[in-house]
Parts: C-alpha cells; structure tokens; sequence
C-alpha cells in the first residue's frame, strides 16, 4: 500500500492505495465520484473516460502510480461551472437513454472538442468509434457534437 | 384478481403537504388520517395475470414541486418521464415543477417491467391519479371561494375561475385540502384535444442527472460498513465445488475474507451457480484477490455437449416428423400435404448476449429474520418471491430498494444476482455487500436469448398459397410465438423445446426476434420464387379489416400492419433505381406483446465484397403516442440493438463453457458502423397507447437481410452474418 498525491477536479488530495489499482477504482471506490463508470475494465468500451492532463484517457487501465502529479478532470468536474456547451448541445438533443455510457461519451467528445473547435462529422464519428452505447444513441451522438461545435463558434 | 378491496388514500406528510396514495387499504392503513375512498376498478386491456392494480401516488408539497412514484423500472427506455408526464398532463401541472420518484416496490402491485407494456397497463392509473388530484384542487378552491367546481378549472399549477382574477398556485392549497366526503371518486378524465403534454415531445427528466453523471444507479451505491464481492462462478452451468485454496487470495492488501456459496435452482429454468466469494474494501481488491485463488469444480454433464452435435439435434427435430406442441392452428393441419408444390426454408437465430452497459450488481445485508437490498431490477417481485422461496424470509422483513439501471433488455428481469449477494451476506454472518459483476462475469453468466430454429413451408395448389406451416425449436425460455399474419388459409405453428447449455432469459424483442427475421426473410424468398415484387406480394395477402386472433391476447389489426407497411414503402421511395451495387429490402411484423405494428426497409451497398447498411426507415403504428421523441429514440435504440445481433450476435460454447468475455470477442456496434435511420409514427385515431420498446428489432433483421439478398443475390438464412462473402 502506497500513498499517493494526486489532483481530481481542481483539487489536491493523498490516497493509500496498491500500485495497480486502477484510476477508475481510485476515483469510484475511494472518492466516491461515481459518475465516471466501469463499463470493461479493458479499455475496450469508454464508459471510463476522463481527463489526464487534458486527454481522454482510459481510467479502468491506466494505473494510480501514473497519475502523480497530473490534472484529472472527470465529469462532476466538467460541470463545476454549469453545463459545457457540449453538455447544454446533450441536452437539447435529448441523447441519454440509459445513460451508463453517457459520463465516457461526453469526456470523450469534450476532449474532442476543446482540440478541434469545428470538426467534420467523419472526424467526430472516428473520434468516438472507442465509445459503446447499449441502447443505440450514437446518431444523437454526433448531432449534439455538431451542433456544440456550432455553438462555441458563435460565441 | 382483486382480492381485497383496494383505496385511495389522502395523507399529511411530516413537514406539511399533500399524500395522495391510491394503494392498498391494508398495507398503509396507519397512513390514513384523514379519509378513504374507493376507486373503481381501472379499465384494463389485459385479463388473468395481467390485472393490473393502482399502487401509484403523488406527493404535493407546499412549494408546489410534485414528487410522483414510478413503479416501473427506469432502464433507459424513458418510462419514468413519460409516466411522469402522464400525471402532469391530467392534472394540469408545470412540467418544471414534477419530479421522479424511483419507487420501492409496494405488495402485490405488479413491481414488474417487461414485455413493451408499462405504459399501455399505467396509462389509466396515472391518469386517474392525475385527474383525481386535479378535481381536489378544483373542490378546494370552490370551497374556500365559495362557488359552485362547475366555474373552476386548472391550468398551469393553478387553480382559476371563470369571472375573476382570483387564482391559487397548487401549492398554497395544500394544506387546505378538505376531502370532501362527497368528492368525485373518478372526476372525468382530459379529452385529447385538451393535452398538454402528451402527444408531444417533452423532456427526459433523467437528462440533466446523466449528463452530470449524477443519475443515481445502483452500482453507483455507497453504505456505510459496506463490503465488496467478486464471485468466481462453476465455469458449467450445473456444475458443483470440489475443493479450493484461498491462501493467496488472503494475501491481497484489502482482502477481508473468502466465503462459498451452494448453487440452487430458483424455478425451471432459473439457477444461481457454486461460487467462492472474495470480500475486500474495495472492488479492485475483491477483483485482484479473485485472480489468485484455486478451484476444482465438478464440471457436470453440459460439459460433455459440443456445441455443434447441439445444434445438430436441433436441426434434426426441425427436419424429421416429430409432432410438437401447436401454438397456432387456422383451417387443416394437414394442407400442406396436398399441395401440388412446396416452399420451404429453415432460419436460424443464434443465443444473444444482453451486455448491458452497467453490469449485474445487488448490495445486500442478511439479518436473520429479514433483510435489505439495494439493486436495480425489472421484476422486484421475483426477488421478493425467490427470497422467501429459498432463504426463507417473509415478504413484509425484505426490504428492497429499487434503483434506475443502465440497460436492462430484459435481462434485469431475472432476480439471481441479487440472490446471490444476499446468499454471500448470509454467508459473511450479515455483512453488508456489494456484489459486482465484472464484465466477464456478466457475459459468461449471462441468461442469454434462446437459440431459435425455425423452419417455413407454404403449399401451392392450383396457384394459389393455401398452406403455411412454422416448425421452431426454442432453447428452454419462452416458445415459438407463431404470429404468422398472412391470410394463407390453413395455418400451422409447433413448438419444440430443447435444453441447451445454460438457462436462457428475456432478450429485447423475446421470440419476435428469431421469428420476425425468419417469417419475414422467408416471405421474402416466396415472393421472389414466385416472381411477385415483395411488397406487393406482402400486400395481396395482408387482408383489409382483418382482426385476427394469433396466439396472443390482442388481436392483430391487420389495416395496421398494413399502414405501417405502405407508409415505409412511400418514405422510402419503395422500388426506387438506387446506385449500382445498392438495393433495398422491405419487412413488416407485429409486436403483439406490446400491441404495436412495425415495418422497415433497408438500403445496403456492396462494395470490395463487403456489405454496408446506409439506411433504415421504420414506419410504426403504436397506438396514442404520449412522447414523440422517447418513441423515436425506442426506433432508433431498437434498430442498433438488432444490427449488432445481425452482424456480431451468437455465442460459443466448449465444453459447456462461454467462450466470448468481454467488448472484443462480444462486439456491439459502434457509432462508425450505424446506418442512417428514419422513423416515421403513423398518425393513429386511438384513444389508448401501445408498447414501443421492442417493436423496432423484429423487423431490420429481416429487411437487411432481403435488402442483401437483392444487392447480391445471397440469402442470409442464419445469423450472424459475416461481413464479407
């Protein structure tokens, strides 16, 4: 058992965990924010997804011992300031069925999104081909991407 | 079915407010302060075990804000929304100001989801509770005003009358509420030009908590004292423990314990496994300590079974003369035998794992006399009934809390996972548990869709079909629905059950699955053998004003099928020149579960021997429609669902194990591979809703399938198909 320095959501915090306990079990089972979900734990489905330093990365396979030192940002964080464009886009498309996915969909699309301000839908379909959704809610997917990226460029 | 006379009930709650429960006199009589009503009996499509009870209230606090029980469980299809809605609109309400209760289940009120028919059973109960709450305002209002309810009326969370600019917010009423022993017990309901909300498309109120990551699903759990599980399972559905060694699963930092539970079949076809449990503080070390430990088990006979000799017997007793057991039967039986030529194909739809996105959990705590879950599940009902029937626990000591799930696809219905962690939290001497499954867990342990063989024949005599036939063996779950709507006049339909290699369970759609991707492929290859155009062809036999009894309580509205099939043909163009390579293939099936008629075509391209779906169009003819947009998205959910079976679905067993684990060798589609979908809702002058959750699936097997056959000349008669040739 190691203690770990590490910053979630704007905030320093020291854990005790293993080595290779994974991120997604850290943020879910020790800081109790459990909007980011364990879909896999094989990195094959992006019900995971967060930000390391600003990237989507897989918390189900990436390590507590990497993460020292780097920015985590997960979806209760995303929010702090009220919704994103991309999550007011979410909401006027009426995406979510279940929902499970959704916290790694939107990570996922917001990483996207704050490196690419206008992508092309081929671009923002390839993007998201390492997100699964069950109940089928890909095409309002990438109608509330298109349609933030809209948004932010009329700001 | 009533057994015993059922109540509406008026309530203060603690803190000041209106409880208006319509429930069971005997369960909540301590509630009851200030009177009692009887309500009549609620219209009901169903009979026998359908009958449907009112177990539903609202709570309408001083500020206004309304806190409304859904008892039907919320797994993504928007029931709770739309039930939500339901009350809102009777009762006048600002949508802004309604909220969702995930209720617990309440005795004998049908805690159960499934089948496509929340809300066809909800439709009058909401609205009575709705309609109800509304006229207690109206009589409240009229009396503190003193005038006569006929001048009053409501209208955005207010209560006004005619005359004057008096008014008063819900809210303020409250607490004056005088239930006037003479109240209207069953005020008139809302005419339809009236609504407010239905028939339009209002807002998920799950949305905002999902996009925060906020919605409160079960695995999402956190209790104080709580425990973690991880469960290594008989690798063979049947199969018993022998022995095993834990000692370095101990070793684990945060391992607590390891403890075994005993396998025990719940009903016929419904078990819970020989499994060792880990117990640690947290649900990485239950999953880490899990990898260390050594078991022996008993694999048992569904070990000695390969896969292929199954399959094999199966396709025997769809060949061979066997008579099996008659679902439907219209005209002689023994037509076909004298028909001058005969048509016949066999189809094939595979076991189909649920993955669902939020995998199996249950958190329990054992008591001794009672006990308390927390889970998420489409029947609380067959938890209760399994928990009194095997651990011996009365009904009123087991306290069940129902949460929200992250897919359910009928997978949910099935109660063994919570089963389990409370057997664990027995055998942990009453610790609190949180029983999760990994994703290997929840796809090797799956209750699959049954495997589904179905073989068609029609006889021709004189040019004419006056003969159809329908032999289907079905894997142990359910059986063969024989919704076989043509007008062919002698119709027959055998059932055949097998026993495979596990327990298999509902699956989005059940049986309409196999059957609608084979009636409708076969359909298909008739028309095509006959020279017929396929649509046309569909149509000559689809008889106008037809109400036709098959198998099913509803009868089938045949104009239905038939509007629904000629609207897809024209939003599609039906027959239209398409790009070399491209074509197009047309279905269209019944739902009779839900009551609700679908029909789609399909447009594919070939391209460098692969094959793409570019488009489907769904036409559906559901009834009244309460939400547009939640039916739209049950199309497009429901036609995702089914080209992920079509190109990725089955499984395989060696040895009588699974051999698919995880999103890689169990693949669903992703968003790159989803075609293009239209969904058209048929304008309809019914007065009463229809399910639409399973409606979509049955029909795009078979129109990707016919649409294939029409680019490239290849019949798909066993799925999944492969994506290349």
């Amino acid at each position: 058992m190691n203690s770990y320095n590490i910053k979630i959501n704007g905030k320093e915090y020291t854990i005790d965990a293993v080595p290779n306990m994974p991120l997604l079990w850290v943020i879910r089972d020790i800081m109790d924010l459990t909007g980011t979900k364990y879909g896999c734990g094989s990195g094959f489905c992006g019900a995971c997804t967060i930000h390391l330093d600003g990237k989507p990365t897989r918390s189900c396979i990436t390590t507590i011992s990497t993460v020292e030192n780097k920015e985590i940002l997960t979806i209760e964080g995303l929010t702090l300031n009220g919704f994103t464009a991309l999550q007011q886009a979410w909401l006027e498309e009426e995406v979510p069925q279940c929902g499970y996915c959704q916290s790694g969909q939107i990570m996922s699309a917001q990483a996207f999104l704050n490196d690419n301000p206008s992508p092309s839908k081929e671009a923002i379909i390839s993007h998201m081909a390492g997100n699964i959704c069950r109940c089928g809610t890909y095409p309002r997917i990438v109608k509330a991407i298109l349609k933030a990226s809209k948004m932010n460029q009329s700001k | 079915m009533l057994s015993r006379r059922r109540f509406i009930q008026l309530t203060g709650i603690a803190g000041g407010g209106l409880t208006i429960g319509i429930g069971l006199m005997n369960s909540c009589e301590e509630n009851v302060k200030l009177s009692r009503y009887n309500i009549p009996k609620t219209k009901n499509r169903f009979s026998g075990s359908y009958g449907h009870y009112f177990g539903e209230y609202i709570q309408i606090r001083k500020d206004g804000e309304i806190f409304i029980n859904v008892i039907k469980h919320e797994m993504g299809q928007g029931i709770a929304s739309g039930l939500v809605g339901i009350v809102a609109d009777e009762l006048d309400a600002d949508w802004k100001k309604v909220h969702i209760v995930y209720s617990d289940p309440i005795p004998d009120m049908g805690n159960s989801t499934g089948g496509s028919v929340s809300t066809i059973k909800e439709w009058y109960s909401m609205r009575n509770v709705g309609a109800f709450a509304r006229n207690l305002f109206i009589e409240t209002a009229a009396n503190i005003w003193s005038v006569s309810k006929d001048i009053c009326y409501t209208k955005n969370h207010k209560v006004l009358r005619i005359g004057s600019d008096d008014e008063f917010e819900f809210g303020e009423l409250v607490d004056q509420v005088q239930f006037p022993e003479n109240t209207d017990l069953a005020p008139p309901l809302k005419k339809a030009k009236d609504f407010k909300y239905i028939g339009k498309s209002f807002s998920n109120k799950t949305t905002p908590d999902i996009i925060q990551g906020k919605h409160p699903y079960a695995i999402d759990v956190k209790l104080e004292g709580m425990k973690y599980a991880s469960i290594e399972r008989a690798p063979v559905f049947g199969g018993t423990l022998i022995d095993y060694d834990s000692t370095h699963v101990l070793e684990v930092p945060g391992v607590e314990k390891v403890v075994t539970i005993k396998g025990m079949v719940l009903d016929n076809n419904s078990h819970i496994r020989d499994g060792i449990a880990v117990i640690a503080n947290s649900t990485w070390a239950a999953i880490e300590g899990r990898k260390l430990l050594k078991a022996t088990w008993k694999d048992g006979e569904k070990s000695l079974i390969e896969h292929k000799t199954f399959l094999n017997d199966a396709y025997d007793i769809i060949e061979g003369d066997e008579k099996g057991y008659t679902v439907l039967a219209k005209g002689n039986l023994n037509a076909l035998e004298k028909a001058d030529q005969i048509i016949t194909h066999t189809y094939e739809f595979p076991y189909q794992h649920h993955a669902c996105m939020e995998p199996l959990n249950a958190i329990a705590k054992y008591s001794g006399t009672s006990c308390e879950l927390w889970t998420g599940t489409q029947s609380a009902d067959r938890i209760i009934t399994n928990i009194e029937k095997k651990i011996g626990l009365k009904p009123k000591n087991i306290k069940l809390h129902c949460h929200p799930s992250g897919g359910g696809f009928g997978l949910r219905y099935f109660a063994e996972h919570s089963l389990e962690a409370l057997l664990v939290s027995k055998a942990c001497d009453g610790d609190l548990i949180k029983l999760m499954y990994t994703r290997e867990d929840d796809i090797k342990f799956d209750y699959l869709n049954p495997l589904e063989i179905n073989k068609h024949s029609v006889g021709i005599k004189d040019g004419k079909i006056t003969s159809w036939h329908l032999r289907g063996v079905v894997d142990n779950w359910g059986g063969v629905l024989g919704w076989m709507i043509y007008d062919i006049p002698n119709r027959h339909a055998e059932h055949f059950g097998v026993k495979g290699f596990t327990q298999m369970s509902a699956w989005r759609s059940v049986m309409a699955n196999a059957e609608g991707f084979s009636t409708e492929s076969f359909i298909d290859e008739v028309a095509i053998a006959l020279k017929k155009d396929p649509l046309e062809f569909r149509l000559s036999l689809l008889k106008k004003g037809e109400m036709v009894t098959l198998n099913h309580n509803y009868k089938c509205n045949i104009n239905r099928i038939r509007n629904a099939l000629i609207t897809v043909a024209r939003k599609a163009k039906w027959g239209k020149k398409m790009p070399d390579g491209w074509a197009q293939g047309i279905a269209v099936y019944p739902y009779m579960h839900g009551n609700g008629y679908a029909a789609a075509v399909a447009e594919v391209s070939t391209n460098n021997n692969s094959i793409k779906v570019e488009k489907i169009y769904i036409a559906l003819e559901c009834g009244l429609v309460i939400n547009p947009d939640f039916v739209t998205k049950q199309m497009e959910g429901g036609v995702i669902w089914a080209l992920s079976a079509f190109f990725y679905g089955g499984t395989e067993y060696k040895a009588g194990v699974v051999q698919r684990s995880n999103f890689h060798d169990n693949q669903v589609l992703r968003i790159n591979e989803v075609p293009e979908i239209d969904v058209c809702i048929c304008k309809s002058d019914e007065t009463e809703p229809w399910g639409v959750g399973e409606i979509a699936g049955p029909v795009t097997y078979p129109a990707v399938s016919n649409a294939i056959f029409a680019a490239t000349g290849k019949r798909i008669r066993k799925l999944p198909f492969t994506n290349t040739f």
